[in-house]
């Protein structure tokens, strides 16, 4: 394949995203020299709320990532594991907790603040209680209890995490001295559900044939998302990509050319082996699906705005009950028009893989719809058996083709 | 004096009960973890009884890096759902967590979810964990017609605390450096003390008496980790020169180290109990459970810390980082050890255990 057909396979929005993650890290070292607090947080955290206290939010789980995916990240992994991290553990935390026991002075600056909520995983608990230990960095737990059914999101488990965010200002105010601006608060929330509309839109037009927007597309533009919520860049960079999107959509362009196979994709994508998705779609796959991608994109309602952020992380990723997923799963294969499911046994998400097995079984049973369940690890190439998979893939798609 | 033999054999087949309650015609309750208040099982009712991994594999609907322990778990609540009337999983760590997922497609009899909350010292989680309780209560209301009131809440509460205060003076009979009970007659005691009904395990405890034997140059050791139901693990330290004095175990002493108030709001009592009990490293700030270990060791005067870990278990892995820095800082030694099959592994654990203990003068 020449390298000018390989390039058309990624959305020009896409290829700014590298520059916009720097920028992003970059910007914190600046912040840091202002004097800004610096909060590390998980990704599932309300990052709308730190911002309206001018606290700058970055995520470990994006360093983690991008020194997976530019090879990096190894020297993190044996920095943690030296001082008793097992092996067995999330490789995002075993990166994270490398850098912060290595001195800090990569991309991200050292934390004046600690902040995750239990919506995804416990161990995002144990790591920030773990990197709290080590550096002595002031912690937040805000719990977010799993939903259950949707009168979750109305009841006393959505009170109770009202009230979190609450005591989270009030702390964050009397730590640093900061105040709170319920005006500033609410342009950001203006802000971040407008990021939002635009990549749900952008998200729905990968419902046409051929679909125009790619697994590598999705992985990489979620970004913005996750951390830049209630800002300008993150509106301007979503305009631009639907903008980009909707062009290709008019002249029926799909990212790959001749595409046979529409696919979902459940899991975190593989950082290190990326490029098992470009496998994938040189023979004519294109993943059109993911519930990662729609893990951060909730609708705020800014005459609310409290109560709509608390419903945001109540109802974010892996935190509503197993029966709401499947539904989901079940809408998109119509909505998507979806051939099979790509299922990533990841060893690092416990949480992610436990139930999968129950799932792909349901997909197959009751809906006829093919799956791959294979196993590795989202970040640490040390458990990536690259050949077995590919071969795996092969089987996968020639059933594909079968039916 | 020695445990019946009856406690014994339950230890190594628990399940056996089983079939005398449906015998009977006693509906129980199956729940995975300390965290659940037995107290409200019992008021409605219901024989609770905790679910173990004794005498099953993992589950073959788990992936094979989830913790062998709560995968055997899973195995056990579905091979032996006939026997039981309902579930109850407590959200503590993730793969128990995620066992009420897995379950909810796999099993028709009714099941709850029980929300704890990971912050034991805010003031808003007890008002959340107390109106989770209730939902708990509308559960039993629900599903088995139960009437809960505030008397049957309350003896249930009595016969709880007898049982966990007699056994709490049969742990207390080590401290101070004697050697008085075994944990080979100890363990058994807490462990059946979660399968039997409450005043026939209170009766038959009572009944024992317990001399002070001399110390036989045994090493007297604190014992970290999660649940241990395989006796082997426990023997194979006596037989290695070693006296478990302690633990923190949930099969151990944070069962029972605290009670529920007596107050005229059981439900207020029971959630305040459960979250000022004794942490398990899936609750609670990481301090708290340091200073309960660090306490342990010198009530109970160990020389040193095992961990046992069951493998891929990410809370204890985590934990025993900072365990160890703590108990390096107070010349304390420790050793981690893990194991995905406790029975299949018992040589090699038994090695590290005597190797362990003979670097610390055993």
């Amino acid at each position: 394949m020449s390298s000018q057909r390989e390039r058309s396979r990624v959305l020009q929005a896409t290829r700014k995203t590298g520059e916009l993650i720097l920028e992003y890290f970059s910007k914190a070292w600046d912040a840091k020299a202002q004097g800004k607090p610096i909060a590390w947080i998980t990704v599932f955290t309300p990052v709308e709320l730190l911002r309206a206290l001018d606290i700058y939010p970055i995520a470990p789980e994006h360093f983690g990532a991008m020194c997976s995916a530019r090879g990096v990240a190894l020297g993190y992994f044996e920095e943690a594991e030296k001082k008793g991290y097992s092996q067995n553990l999330c490789s995002y935390s075993r990166c994270g907790l490398g850098y912060a026991l290595s001195g800090m002075s990569g991309l991200m600056p050292p934390p004046d603040l600690l902040v995750t909520f239990r919506n995804s995983c416990d161990v995002y608990v144990k790591w920030w209680q773990s990197l709290h230990m080590h550096l002595g960095t002031p912690l937040f737990v805000g719990e977010a209890p799993y939903v259950l059914t949707l009168e979750d999101l109305d009841n006393y488990v959505l009170d109770y995490v009202v009230k979190q965010l609450e005591q989270l200002v009030k702390i964050v105010e009397e730590k640093f001295r900061l105040r709170f601006d319920m005006e500033r608060f609410v342009n950001i929330i203006k802000l971040s559900d407008r990021a939002s509309e635009l990549w749900l839109e952008t998200l729905k037009l990968r419902r046409s044939r051929p679909c125009p927007l790619g697994g590598r597309d999705s992985a990489s533009d979620i970004f913005p998302l996750v951390i830049m919520q209630g800002t300008e860049e993150a509106i301007r960079f979503y305009e631009e990509l639907l903008e980009e999107v909707k062009k290709k959509v008019a002249k029926a362009e799909g990212i790959i050319e001749n595409e046979k196979f529409r696919l979902l994709f459940d899991g975190i994508w593989l950082w290190h082996a990326f490029d098992l998705i470009k496998y994938f779609e040189d023979r004519g796959a294109v993943f059109v699906y993911e519930p990662y991608s729609e893990a951060w994109a909730h609708r705020l309602d800014a005459s609310k705005p409290l109560e709509s952020l608390a419903r945001k992380v109540l109802a974010m990723g892996l935190n509503v009950d197993i029966d709401l997923r499947i539904e989901r799963f079940l809408e998109s294969i119509k909505e998507f028009q979806i051939d099979g499911a790509v299922l990533f046994s990841n060893r690092s998400c416990k949480s992610w893989s436990a139930p999968q097995l129950v799932t792909a079984d349901i997909l197959s049973k009751k809906f006829n719809i093919p799956h791959l369940l294979f196993e590795a690890d989202m970040a640490d190439p040390r458990q990536y058996a690259e050949d077995q998979i590919k071969n795996r893939i092969d089987a996968f798609l020639e059933v594909l083709g079968e039916t | 004096m020695a445990i019946a033999s009856g406690i014994r054999d339950l230890c190594k087949n628990p399940a056996a009960i089983l079939s005398h309650y449906r015998d009977s015609g006693v509906k129980v309750i199956g729940y995975t973890c300390s965290y659940v208040p037995e107290e409200l099982i019992i008021s409605a009712g219901l024989q609770p009884y905790r679910i173990t991994n004794i005498g099953a594999d993992v589950s073959a609907l788990t992936p094979s890096f989830i913790c062998p322990f709560a995968s055997a778990t899973l195995e056990n609540m579905v091979r032996l759902e006939d026997f039981f009337d309902g579930f109850v999983v407590a959200h503590t760590c993730d793969p128990m967590w995620r066992l009420y997922d897995i379950l909810k497609k796999k099993i028709s009899k009714p099941l709850f979810l029980l929300r704890v909350p990971h912050n034991t010292d805010n003031e808003l989680s007890f008002e959340f964990f107390k109106l989770e309780l209730i939902r708990f209560k509308k559960f039993f209301e629900e599903n088995f017609k139960a009437t809960i009131d505030e008397n049957a809440l309350f003896s249930a509460t009595r016969l709880c605390n007898e049982n966990r205060s007699l056994l709490k003076s049969i742990y207390m009979l080590n401290d101070n450096g004697h050697f008085m009970i075994n944990a080979l007659d100890r363990f058994p005691l807490v462990l059946a003390s979660m399968w039997m009904p409450k005043p026939e395990i209170n009766a038959q405890i009572k009944t024992l008496h317990f001399n002070d034997s001399k110390s036989d140059g045994s090493v007297r050791l604190h014992l970290n980790g999660t649940s241990i139901y395989d006796m082997d693990l426990i023997r194979i330290i006596g037989e290695s020169g070693g006296f478990v004095a302690s633990d923190d175990l949930c099969t151990g002493s944070r069962y029972f180290w605290s009670n529920v108030e007596e107050s005229e709001d059981p439900i207020s009592a029971l959630a305040y109990r459960c979250l000022k009990r004794t942490p398990c490293p899936s609750h609670g700030p990481i301090e708290d459970r340091l200073e309960y270990i660090n306490f342990m060791i010198k009530e109970f005067r160990a020389q040193g810390v095992i961990t046992f870990a069951e493998r891929f278990c990410d809370p204890i892995l985590y934990d025993s980082v900072h365990i160890r820095n703590m108990l390096s800082k107070n010349g304390v030694a420790t050793t981690l050890i893990d194991y995905e099959n406790a029975t299949q592994e018992i040589g090699r654990i038994k090695t590290r255990v005597e190797a362990f203990i003979e670097s610390i003068g055993g």
